[in-house]
């Protein structure tokens, strides 16, 4: 692989490097965990950058490859996330304005998302970074149908963790 | 939902909270090696053509094999081993074509496909190669009774005191556990092995298809 490419890569990633934070942030628990999903993110990144030719955004192309890593390369088995875990999770929720009702919901709503399996967190993840189910659908490799409809058993099951 | 949307807003609001990586940092992980499930796969498969072709090669030079030698059962055995390697070759180009197909940009569901079918591959692999081991034995065995100086000998012995059948039952029976015994323990090392490997794969491909069924 040539400097020149390893630059412009390195570069991009630099550039957009909170999605693999945010892919990173949904599928571990821990910052060594973070660390290592995100350095395998990164390889897989740099793999397939060569047969990157830009007909897609950046973006939305590292979406696909770090999702298929976290959900199916990463070799690490995820731990069952704890209420009490949830609080030594390195990236504590932040509230422009402090509301304790607000910030104890969203406490709330991160633990029950990392109670959810592995395609249902993928489903999150591209609701919460805005995608259509067109795109969701794409990444996930299942029909639209079926995308909204899991969409929707992932909200019921949200609103039981939520409310037992 | 009012909890998801609370749940969007904040999540896109404020991307501070990472840790930001610098450019050195990002540079010196693309130099590292992957340790995906797809490079475990690839390595242990390696292994697997190389432990049965080995093993294959090891089996000629021994004792038993220039014992084998003098029965002159070329017409069986040569065609026999031809088969074994034309079937080698076609598992490691079927192997190879497999394993290139498997791209991260793919979609997940057709990811995990690829995966599975390379796996599956390597899992037909080391069935023949099962099969192949016990049809051998047998093949040995029948060879042995036939032309085997030693055998024909205790075969004469036993149709003498009258316990030829005892002594052929004995015969397969032994050579049936000890081979059941020895694919036994291959099988759940197999299964240990890519029952750890693939436990996540497999459990997020079985929710992918619940889903399109």
């Amino acid at each position: 692989m040539n400097k020149e490419l390893e630059h412009s890569f390195v570069e991009l990633l630099e550039k957009h490097q909170n999605i693999v934070h945010k892919v990173c942030r949904l599928y571990t628990n821990n910052q060594d965990a973070h660390n290592d999903l995100f350095q395998e993110i990164t390889i897989q990144l740099w793999k397939a950058y060569p047969k990157f030719r830009g007909d897609s955004k950046f973006s939305t192309w590292m979406y696909r490859v770090g999702l298929n890593t976290a959900i199916t390369l990463y070799r690490k088995s995820k731990r069952t996330i704890t209420t009490q875990e949830f609080d030594a999770v390195q990236f504590k929720i932040k509230s422009e304005v402090y509301d304790d009702t607000e910030e104890q919901q969203l406490k709330q709503l991160y633990n029950a998302v990392y109670q959810l399996n592995d395609i249902e967190k993928a489903l999150v993840f591209l609701y919460l970074e805005d995608k259509n189910y067109s795109e969701i659908s794409e990444t996930l490799g299942i029909t639209e149908v079926n995308a909204r409809v899991k969409m929707n058993r992932v909200k019921t099951k949200l609103k039981t963790i939520l409310n037992p | 939902m009012y909890e998801l949307e609370l749940l969007k807003k904040d999540w896109r609001k404020d991307d501070s909270r990472y840790p930001k990586l610098t450019y050195n940092e990002i540079y010196k992980m693309i130099l590292k090696k992957s340790s995906s499930i797809v490079k475990w796969i690839f390595i242990i498969s390696i292994l697997e053509f190389v432990l049965w072709t080995g093993l294959s090669f090891a089996l000629k030079d021994a004792d038993f094999n220039k014992k084998f030698e003098s029965y002159h059962a070329e017409s069986i055995m040569i065609p026999f081993m031809a088969l074994g390697y034309i079937i080698l070759a076609y598992f490691f180009y079927k192997f190879f074509m497999n394993y290139r197909t498997i791209s991260v940009t793919d979609n997940a569901k057709r990811l995990m496909e690829n995966i599975l079918k390379t796996r599956r591959t390597v899992k037909h692999y080391v069935a023949f190669n099962l099969i192949y081991l016990a049809a051998s034995a047998f093949l040995v065995l029948g060879i042995q009774f036939n032309r085997d100086d030693q055998m024909i000998a205790t075969i004469n012995k036993a149709t003498a005191n009258g316990e030829l059948f005892k002594f052929y039952a004995l015969t397969i029976l032994i050579t049936f556990a000890a081979l059941a015994i020895m694919i036994g323990i291959i099988l759940l090392f197999y299964y240990l092995i890519y029952g750890i490997l693939l436990k996540r794969l497999n459990r997020n491909y079985r929710e992918l298809r619940k889903l399109e069924s």
